[in-house]
């Protein structure tokens, strides 16, 4: 008999029972489909001990990092925490360390956590406003020091944009959750080849990654290709040519849609032009949600491989509920 | 077979004749279904049974599902196996196993 808590209610699965059939025999049908740890419908996350690696088979790896598994095929060796997919996140108050400016248009909020929230650069989580419940996703540019990065492109319009840079101010504080996401480095891939490409503060979660290779004694050439309208659209800019005249290996391309500009192009020609070896190399893609979208795809399509493609397109908050 | 994966969803995805079919959805999610696809037509274990079949395509059924899309599946299925190197003979069971689902696939 091996003890389970699922969702707070405890189960007991008999000797050899999979976590599928002890759920259904207490009363708690989950989706499911193939049975065979195939179609990932009964997906569901241990939340303390490592599921057995057999129900995580062919799991992308942030997802078998993060205790994923089938609930289908997981004969559990010992108790296990067990919560639907997706449900498990942190949840913490955090004070504001700092608000500054980026550029003309991108603020970096800096959030005391104390080092607490578990988490990887790349990653994204959610940010919420407790006075007025605006909740809003955003990518974490870096987690060093007791505090998390976030870059926030600020919209005259936008309600958590106007919140961010108008009214906050060192010490205030703010609800995180999370994270979520599948971008971010595995030191496994350390002499891989990387591409980061993003638009707009998709530049965060990709400064985030490049921060964390290099980090981690990252060997193999990586690319950072960085898509604005125009100059006024790049930030960050003297920190990564820097980078690039010190570390061989590293290349920074910024992609203007203003095609007067000599770095004029669009991102993803510009990196279909210059990227040939698709098949071998490791893809992380952030910002604009439909370029995203697009390039992904492309990418795939012309020979990357699909687990090696890390995508997060920033879905506006409205276009999100609605759907 | 995350190789034979790849291949044949990007057959899929390169389709005119089946792509709408696979627009909308997240790519994850629909290479995962691609692999129970062919496991369940390789003889693996995937343990379907005719009604999940009905299940699974009633709703593109709805949006004109029909015969031609599924030898379009059959023909780009046996074309990503003997890319990979697959004999004739095996190509030819494994296109008959598909086959023998298409009733279910349709909503017969
Ligand atoms: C996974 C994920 C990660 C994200 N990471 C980041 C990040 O690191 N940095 C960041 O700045 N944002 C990020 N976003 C976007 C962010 O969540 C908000 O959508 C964005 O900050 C706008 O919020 P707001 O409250 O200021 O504007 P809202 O009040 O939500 O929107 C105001 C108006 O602006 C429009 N609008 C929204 N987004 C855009 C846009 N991109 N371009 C033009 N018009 C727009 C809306 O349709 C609306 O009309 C991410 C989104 C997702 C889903
Ligand atoms: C030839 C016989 C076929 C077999 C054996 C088959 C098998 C399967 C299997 C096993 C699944 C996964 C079900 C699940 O786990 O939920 C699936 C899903 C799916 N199939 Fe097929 N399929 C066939 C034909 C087709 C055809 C012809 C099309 C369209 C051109 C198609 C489109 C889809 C789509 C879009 C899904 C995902 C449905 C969803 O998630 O909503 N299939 N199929």
């Amino acid at each position: 008999m091996v003890e389970l808590t699922f969702e707070g209610v405890e189960v007991h699965a008999a000797e050899g029972q999979t976590v599928l059939s002890a759920l259904e025999d207490a009363g708690i049908p989950l989706d499911c489909a193939c049975r065979a740890g195939i179609c990932q419908s009964c997906l569901v996350q241990s939340l303390d001990a490592p599921p057995p690696p057999a129900a995580q088979a062919g799991l992308p790896r942030a997802m078998a990092m993060d205790g994923y598994f089938m609930a289908c095929v997981c004969v559990p060796e010992g108790p296990l925490t067990i919560g639907r997919a997706g449900k498990a996140r942190q949840r913490l108050d955090v004070t504001v360390r700092a608000v500054e400016r980026l550029s003309p248009t991108v603020v970096r909020l800096l959030l005391d956590d104390g080092g607490r929230f578990q988490c990887h650069p790349g990653q994204f989580l959610t940010l919420i406003h407790p006075a007025s419940g605006v909740t809003r996703s955003y990518s974490i540019a870096g987690n060093a020091d007791g505090a998390l990065e976030l870059h926030l492109r600020i919209l005259p319009e936008g309600r958590m944009s106007r919140l961010v840079a108008d009214d906050l101010s060192p010490d205030d504080v703010m609800t995180i959750a999370g994270p979520s996401g599948s971008c971010f480095y595995d030191p496994a891939d350390r002499d891989q080849r990387i591409v980061l490409a993003g638009t707009g503060t998709g530049l965060a979660p990709l400064w985030g990654i490049l921060q964390d290779a290099l980090r981690h004694g990252h060997r193999g050439p990586i690319s950072l290709y960085h898509g604005a309208l125009d100059r006024s659209g790049l930030y960050l800019v003297e920190a990564l040519e820097s980078l690039e005249a010190e570390r061989p290996g590293f290349r920074y391309v910024p992609c203007l849609r203003d095609a007067e500009d000599p770095a004029g192009g669009d991102l993803w020609a510009v990196v279909s032009e210059l990227e040939t070896d698709l098949r071998a190399t490791t893809f992380f893609l952030c910002g604009d949600e439909l370029l995203i979208r697009r390039m992904k795809r492309g990418l795939f399509m012309a020979g990357a491989r699909l687990d090696q493609i890390h995508a997060d397109p920033f879905t506006p908050a409205q276009a999100r509920a609605a759907s | 077979m995350d190789a034979a994966v790849d291949i044949f969803y990007r057959k899929v995805l390169g389709d005119a004749r089946i792509s709408s079919f696979f627009d909308d959805i997240d790519m994850e999610r629909q290479a995962a279904k691609q692999k129970a696809f062919l496991t369940m037509v390789m003889g693996g274990p995937a343990h379907y049974t005719g009604r999940d079949m009905r299940t699974s395509h009633a709703r593109l059924v709805k949006s004109g599902l029909n015969d031609s899309h599924v030898d379009a599946v059959i023909e780009l299925l046996a074309a990503t196996l003997k890319e990979l190197g697959v004999a004739d003979s095996d190509i030819a069971e494994v296109g008959a196993l598909a086959n023998s689902v298409r009733n279910d696939v349709l909503s017969r």
